[in-house]
């Protein structure tokens, strides 16, 4: 259980059995990841597959990187990103499960005032926030969801996406402001007037 | 620290349904699999992948008995190769105009130019960049005309319409509805290749066969 990922998967090539250890340090945090993502049986599937892909393709890991987490980061978006069906049904039951708490946070009023207000307020968003998730670009909505949900910074999206810190940013700015806009409604048309005339990028 | 983003953050699931642990025994199971898998290559990993992919095509499967091959990867027997200027932004756009997903553990990065792997339902399209070095294969810009099409069946053709036309992509021929059944519609991506883009729709059915 010593050693950096990179070293750890070094030896897999040799030892697969050794592998596991990558599992032990990191499944928990890719099984979180997937079960906000998809249904929570998919979830468990994916996780599978996650690690699954990531031991065929281990050689490819580059061995002077400590952590192998935004590499699997990345190959879980990507299995994600073709259940976007599974994906969808998640965003409407967190939406359903969050509205009914919200009225019973209130019905009840057993919750703490800030608690009940943050629920209430988070009930009140949530079918739109979902909306908005739901309608942006691939892309988009993976580094968005990367960066706000799984926290990871700039440089380990760049790392789990297999692009430059500097598509990362675009990706983000664009994510953003899309996102408010269809959070608060606004018309796209601004957004898109800004898009073309930044010639397609 | 507050900011555009905190709403998204507060609408993460499990902060809004903090009872939603990681749960040990399925960690437990899954990692007895992996263990499984890596033990035999053989069986163990294709059983566990036919079941992972249930829903996916009958393409058919390559890789049997390949050590460390495509495992839970079902690559179609045919597939096209299109060459782009840009393949980068070819494949920043087929994926967010067009919904293309890449296989991100296939992409294969060199200096003078990356290959990558695109999947939409069970069909797979490979993009590299174009050059007489490089099979021969040109961009549409360069040929001054598209010799090819990718036809694609995608589940909503609508929604996919209207993504692929926000997005920029050239529409070349409006959504229609086809007397064979399908609803369909044509468009050009950043270099010019076509794509044909049709979902297939309920209650038509195949033409009887012709004697």
């Amino acid at each position: 259980m010593e050693g950096s990922d990179g070293a750890v998967i070094a030896e897999s090539l040799e030892t697969p059995g050794a592998f596991g250890v990558i599992f032990d340090r990191h499944g928990s945090t890719l099984l979180r990841f997937l079960a906000r993502r998809v249904d929570p049986a998919e979830a468990e599937d994916l996780l599978g597959e996650v690690f699954r892909i990531a031991f065929e393709r281990r050689s490819a890991f580059e061995r002077d990187r400590d952590s192998a987490r935004p590499w699997l980061y990345g190959i879980a978006a990507n299995l994600v990103a073709k259940h976007y069906r599974s994906e969808a049904r998640r965003l409407r039951a967190m939406a359903r499960a969050s509205a009914l708490r919200a009225s019973a946070a209130r019905l009840l009023d057993e919750d703490p005032a800030e608690r009940a207000v943050a629920v209430a307020d988070a009930g009140a968003l949530w079918p739109r926030v979902v909306d908005a998730i739901g309608a942006l670009p691939e892309a988009e909505r993976q580094v968005l969801l990367l960066f706000a949900w799984e926290e990871l910074s700039y440089e380990e999206i760049a790392q789990a996406l297999g692009v430059p810190v500097g598509t990362v940013r675009s990706r983000l700015s664009r994510g953003r402001a899309r996102l408010a806009e269809l959070t608060h409604d606004a018309p796209l048309a601004s957004y898109h007037a800004s898009y073309h005339a930044g010639g397609g990028r | 620290m507050t900011d555009d983003l905190e709403h998204l953050r507060r609408s993460r699931p499990d902060r809004l349904l903090p009872d939603d642990p990681p749960d040990p025994e399925v960690l437990a199971r899954e990692k007895a699999r992996l263990m499984a898998a890596i033990a035999e290559p053989g069986d163990t990993a294709r059983g566990s992948a036919a079941r992972g992919s249930a829903a996916r095509g009958s393409a058919g499967e390559r890789g049997t008995g390949e050590r460390g091959g495509a495992v839970h990867r079902r690559t179609p027997s045919i597939y096209p190769r299109l060459a782009y200027r840009d393949e980068v932004a070819a494949l920043e756009f087929l994926t967010r105009a067009f919904g293309l997903v890449e296989r991100r553990e296939s992409r294969m990065e060199h200096p003078d130019g990356m290959l990558a792997w695109l999947e939409l339902g069970d069909g797979v399209v490979m993009i590299g960049r174009a050059g007489e070095e490089r099979h021969g294969l040109h961009s549409p810009l360069d040929a001054g005309a598209s010799t090819a099409m990718v036809n694609a069946y995608v589940h909503d053709i609508d929604e996919h319409y209207r993504r692929a036309e926000a997005e920029g992509a050239r529409i070349v021929t409006p959504l229609e509805d086809m007397f064979w059944g399908d609803r369909r519609y044509e468009a050009l991506d950043l270099e010019g290749h076509r794509w044909h883009f049709a979902e297939r729709m309920p209650g038509t059915r195949p033409r009887p066969p012709s004697r």
